[in-house]
């Protein structure tokens, strides 16, 4: 039973009639503790309202005329149709991985392909997950991603039906990574609301990939949360290939928190889309935490795309290394805003930051905000943040070896890149990633030609 | 026809009305290594610059030709090309660019304009070993980025190896020698010489005699104040280090 | 962290205010509270032209606008106080009922005394040779020193007051140019109330013969300072000016709104210096001290013009301000060189923005924060390329350094680029005193307190060197003294 926003009232008041009609009942009701949150979510959207770019956080995304639109809200537990050979025009080569496909946010068993997963892993549908482990369920559900102050986390909360859910038990190590292929198919303009949870329980280790695409020309507005959970010892790496259409915007938020001894790695790679916002926030919760945050954007025609990252040191003895690359071809907007927060007491911390910008064209816009804020003395924590153009030297000496000024370009970009592309630890990830990113530099000079 | 003939070169720096080269006249013909020596600041790095291309540098008068072809209406990557090539000064680092990739677009680029075969990844890598042993350059070092984290003598070994990968028909070094200990200098001019040949001409740019020890020229040319004011044999670089540049100087300050 | 350092380093934090005396003279005193009467009541004390005054009136009513409206009170920094209660202070206050003095014999010999106490003697031949002194204390200009002298080059040298007077073409086509009295709450304010201040003008290919100097000092309980300096320099010329602030101590906050203003027209340069050393407040207690809620902006408008802030930030209980610089003449050069020191419960909200419009703009930032005690220090910038600023270049550094650890150190610059051809670099460590380094010091027999000030000031000079010649000695004695204490 799908319902359209009534774009008539004002967009706040849309959710709240959307969700007063559907009244709890046609979401996924399976959960007893996911369905706790959604009245105490939902008020407290009431009371925060669509954000605006009044607000510091989103002074340079105007999010709201994305979420200003007609869109369907697909509250019915029925998955659409999807052909197997859509799939095939998507599905990365030569990944050995426990696939698993959500359509519209709803995991869909049909075309997974899951395959044999070592004893006590789960890979299964949030909505599943919630019937089947209410405990696990119960214990991190809605304990990381905290809708307080985040009106797009609040708002999802309230409207959650349904996601992926990860579990890895104790000292347990997933070999091959677990491949989650999001689509959205809709006909008419549709927004998707979906809740992943991921729990690495002491000394496990995951490998997650999540490739994000939309399988039509329709307006697609996805609010995504995403849970994360580390225990001690353990090891979660984890990839988001954003893929989706031009027509596509999102919200995507993601908190993890991780304990004692645990390393958490996030790569973010931004292709496409209208307008994606992504708000990272990590809490390494124990002493000798690793977390690693990577990122990389390449801008064309209009995109917008806002990175927010929160690396919140609450204990000792903890590093944090985060790069985010962005190349702005075309009249692209670029947002990095990262912090490091360092709470007082957490003493010997190690926190690198790093944003570098790219900028090709007179049309493009790169806003940077790289901040720190320290209330513990015993600390190395550092920013950079670099904007700027292709070095000109450089592509002179490759011209000078007989590369052609296109060539020469898009090597230096390629080799902008690379470090991020590096950090990918999966080969046929990488590789495919790689050829994306080379096709992307040269339609950059491809159409300027 | 001359391999390069540089005629009446009068050349400035773009924006600004300075003129660097004031009337340079030279011609060099395959199968001969010509030195150009010169004090600091007279000009013979804006030749080599000129040479290869860069665009900061504006041509006022007079012609260069390659091959009897005009060099100037080439773009830098074209020159590369048809064989002219530069041994930087000061070779650019590409934090993130492979040697591998970069050496191999770069050959393949100079076959496909030679009208040969594209290189596979076998031979490609075969010729990168035997190459890369002229110059004692360790073969490791092509994994890394182009010059990045290499010591000054490697960046230039890094140069006179990708000589010897691009075969040009027209090598152009400069002050391939500064920054350079006595054995890294023996290292370099060893490799130069085993790629001396009958179809390349050299032109070697230095501001000391101690390199043309090791390379020995056919012709030495004394660039001052943006001209050839002096023209000779090897011997004209021995006289030229006892006597020092002032003594050049004077002689074009009377002659003119 | 050894025994003895631990107790040093407390002993820094806690390391009291010195100019914290105040001098009894009698003032003549506006009552509190303010109002359009009071606003005419300056004006009237003043003797300023009619215009003067309808500029003052327009500030203040759209004051009075932002004053209905709650949220108009710029809350974003990262400060915590209590806001300044605007009705209860007094917004004049002339020493000896007199609001301007003829000459240097007419001044009191309480308030000569006053300045030479603070190591600012008036009388000339007493003075540092090179430099000019423009003295205020509260809301009057006391005496302005080598005003003939550089009469004779043409260079203008005088109380704000004084200028309006007898110049008030410049001061009339000047005012407000750089900071609109809508610009913000406090610029507003400062228009509606602003007492005195500095004003320079520097005519064409002048290159100023001498340092200028102010030096501000509060004295009366329960006034603000609203001082409004204006600088003017023509077509290749150059001027270097300093400012200097101190306070007694009081109990209660005082508020400081002081608006700056710089031009430089074509080929000039403008370099402005700060040591500012307002009483900071009770260390132990953070009970009074000043508030400093500055809007200090220079337009760099001709072509090749040159503006430079340097600050050494020692005082105020809070400091909020960014010396900015509007780069909108081709090849113009901004720089901002700061160091901020924070101890006790200070806070500082500090650092710049630089504006590139014109094309070949340069700017620079070098910013020092030093956080102690239970202090917090942030620099908060603004790097903001225009669309058409072809070639714009800016180099950013924030270095934040912290003794002990209640303390906070933050960083949040904002660099927004709108033009392909930009070279932004920015540049932000933080981290305490070196272990190494103080141990490095002690095996070469230094101790706790001569190592960390050698320290500091290793970590300071790059900024030091940029003040004038004549105060870097005073600024790295300042350093030296806040960074004194008990070594146990």
């Amino acid at each position: 039973m799908p319902t359209t926003l009534d774009t008539s009232a004002p967009a706040k008041d849309r959710f709240l009639s959307a969700f007063e009609m559907s009244n709890g009942q046609a979401l996924n009701g399976k959960n007893a503790s996911i369905s706790s949150h959604r009245e105490a979510a939902i008020q407290r959207f009431a009371e925060l309202g669509v954000p605006t770019n009044k607000l510091e956080a989103w002074k340079y995304t105007d999010i709201s005329k994305i979420v200003d639109r007609e869109y369907t809200l697909p509250l019915s537990m029925n998955v659409p149709d999807v052909d197997a050979s859509d799939l095939d025009d998507v599905l990365i080569e030569d990944l050995d991985a426990h696939r698993v496909v959500t359509v519209n946010g709803r995991v869909h068993n049909g075309l997974s392909d899951i395959g044999t997963l070592p004893d006590g892993v789960v890979v299964s549908s949030l909505a599943d997950a919630g019937a089947n482990h209410p405990d696990i369920v119960e214990a991190h559900y809605g304990k990381y991603a905290d809708f307080e102050d985040e009106a797009m986390t609040a708002l999802n909360t309230a409207f959650v039906q349904d996601g992926l859910f990860v579990y890895v038990p104790s000292g347990t190590a997933v070999e091959k990574p677990i491949y989650a292929v999001h689509l959205t198919v809709s006909d008419a303009d549709v927004m998707i609301q979906p809740r992943h949870l991921f729990v690495v329980e002491d000394g496990g280790i995951a490998t997650i990939i999540e490739m994000q695409h939309t399988l039509t020309d329709a307006r697609v507005f996805t609010n995504t949360v995403r849970e994360a959970y580390v225990g001690a010892r353990g090891n979660l790496d984890h990839y988001i290939g954003q893929v989706e259409s031009d027509a596509s915007s999102q919200v995507q938020t993601t908190a993890a928190y991780h304990e004692d001894n645990s390393v958490f790695s996030t790569n973010t790679i931004t292709l496409s889309g209208e307008m994606v916002r992504n708000n990272l926030t990590i809490t390494p919760d124990g002493e000798f935490c690793e977390s690693n945050l990577y990122g990389l954007y390449l801008g064309k025609d209009q995109m917008h795309v806002d990175n927010q990252t929160l690396v919140d040191h609450v204990h000792a003895d903890c590093v944090s290394n985060e790069l985010y690359k962005n190349v702005l071809n075309d009249a692209s907007k670029g947002v990095f805003n990262g912090k490091v927060f360092v709470r007082p007491d957490s003493q010997r911390i190690n926190a690198y930051q790093s944003n570098k910008s790219i900028v090709l064209s007179n049309e493009a816009n790169m806003y940077t905000k790289p901040e720190l804020e320290i209330y513990a003395d015993d600390v190395q924590c550092s920013h950079g943040a670099t904007s700027g153009q292709l070095d000109e030297e450089g592509i002179f000496y490759l011209r000078s070896r007989g590369l052609s000024e296109k060539r020469a370009r898009i090597l230096m970009l390629q080799a902008f890149a690379q470090d991020i592309v590096d950090e990918i630890r999966v080969d046929a990830l990488r590789e495919h990633m790689t050829h994306r990113l080379r096709e992307r530099f040269a339609s950059y000079f491809d159409r300027s030609e | 026809m001359a391999l390069l003939e540089v005629k009446n070169l009068h050349v400035s720096v773009e924006d600004e009305d300075i003129e660097i080269l004031k009337g340079v006249d030279l011609t060099l013909d395959t199968g001969e290594v010509h030195a150009i020596m010169g004090p600091n600041g007279s000009g013979k790095s804006t030749l080599a610059a000129v040479l290869a291309g860069r665009e900061e540098y504006v041509v006022t008068q007079g012609e260069i030709l390659y091959d009897g072809e005009d060099l100037l209406e080439l773009e830098a990557e074209e020159r590369a090309e048809k064989g002219v090539f530069l041994a930087f000064q000061y070779p650019v680092e590409l934090p993130g660019v492979s040697m591998t990739n970069f050496l191999r677009e770069a050959v393949n680029a100079v076959r496909e304009a030679r009208g040969e075969e594209e290189l596979g990844a076998g031979d490609f890598l075969k010729l990168v070993r035997e190459r890369a042993k002229l110059v004692d350059l360790s073969a490791d070092l092509t994994k890394r980025s182009v010059n990045e984290g290499f010591s000054g003598g490697e960046k230039k070994r890094n140069e006179i190896f990708q000589l010897a990968m691009l075969e040009p028909r027209l090598a152009i070094l400069d002050e391939t020698d500064s920054g350079l200990d006595i054995d890294a200098l023996r290292q370099v001019s060893d490799g130069v010489n085993k790629l001396r040949s009958d179809d390349r001409g050299f032109l070697v740019i230095t501001h000391y005699q101690r390199l043309l020890d090791y390379i020995v020229p056919d012709h030495v040319h004394v660039m001052v104040d943006g001209r050839v004011v002096r023209s000779g044999d090897k011997n004209l670089a021995v006289q030229l280090e006892e006597k020092g540049y002032e003594w050049v100087r004077e002689e074009a300050a009377a002659a003119a | 962290m050894s025994q003895s350092e631990t107790e040093y380093l407390e002993g820094v934090a806690s390391k009291e205010y010195e100019h914290g005396w105040h001098t009894d003279v009698e003032s003549g005193k506006a009552p509190k509270g303010l109002n359009e009467d009071i606003v005419r009541y300056i004006s009237q004390r003043k003797d300023e032209p009619e215009w003067l005054l309808g500029w003052r009136l327009k500030a203040f009513r759209y004051f009075k606008m932002l004053m209905e409206d709650e949220d108009s009170y710029p809350e974003w920094a990262h400060l915590k106080y209590v806001k300044p209660d605007l009705q209860d202070i007094s917004y004049f206050s002339a020493p000896k009922d007199k609001a301007q003095y003829d000459s240097l014999d007419e001044v009191p010999d309480e308030l000569l005394e006053t300045f030479e106490r603070l190591g600012i003697p008036l009388q000339e031949q007493k003075q540092l040779t090179g430099v000019a002194v423009d003295a205020v204390m509260d809301s009057v200009s006391v005496a302005t020193t080598f005003k003939e002298k550089l009469k004779e080059k043409g260079v203008l040298f005088m109380s704000f007051g004084e200028a309006a007077r007898q110049h008030p073409e410049i001061v009339r086509e000047h005012l407000g140019s750089v900071i609109p009295y809508t610009d913000n709450y406090f610029a507003a304010l400062n228009s509606a109330v602003f007492s005195d201040g500095s004003f320079v003008y520097v005519p064409e290919g002048v290159r100023c013969p001498m340092e200028l100097s102010t030096y501000f000092r509060i004295n009366e309980q329960g006034t603000g300072q609203f001082e409004r300096t204006l600088i003017v320099a023509e077509k290749g010329s150059y001027v270097s000016y300093l400012e200097g602030c101190t306070a007694p101590m009081r109990k209660e906050n005082q508020l400081h709104a002081a608006c700056v203003e710089l031009v430089a027209h074509e080929d000039a340069e403008i370099k402005y210096s700060t040591i500012q050393n307002w009483y900071p407040g009770n260390p132990e207690t953070g009970e009074g001290g000043v508030y400093n809620l500055v809007t200090k902006r220079g337009i760099c408008k001709g072509d090749r013009s040159k503006i430079s802030w340097t600050q050494l930030e020692t005082g105020s209980a809070v400091t909020q301000k960014y010396p900015s610089v509007i780069l909108k003449g081709d090849d113009s050069v901004g720089e901002f060189y700061s160091v901020a020191f924070t101890k006790g419960h200070q806070q500082a909200d500090t650092g710049t923005k630089m504006v590139h419009l014109g094309k070949n703009t340069k700017s620079t930032i070098i910013s020092k924060g030093i956080s102690a005690g239970k202090a917090q220090n942030s620099y908060r910038g603004l790097v903001k390329v225009g669309k058409n600023a072809e070639n714009a270049r800016n180099f950013s550094q924030c270095d934040s350094l912290l003794i002990g650890d209640q303390c906070g150190a933050h960083t949040f610059p904002y660099i927004e680029i709108g033009n392909p051809s930009a070279q932004v670099e920015h540049e932000a460590t933080t981290s305490k005193v070196g272990e190494d380094q103080m141990f490095y010091c002690h095996q070469r027999g230094l101790g706790e307190e001569e190592a960390l000030k050698l320290i500091v000031n290793g970590f300071c000079k790059e900024i030091l060197a940029e003040l004038p010649m004549e105060f870097a000695v005073e600024a790295k004695e300042l350093l030296a003294i806040e960074l004194e204490g008990s070594v146990g």
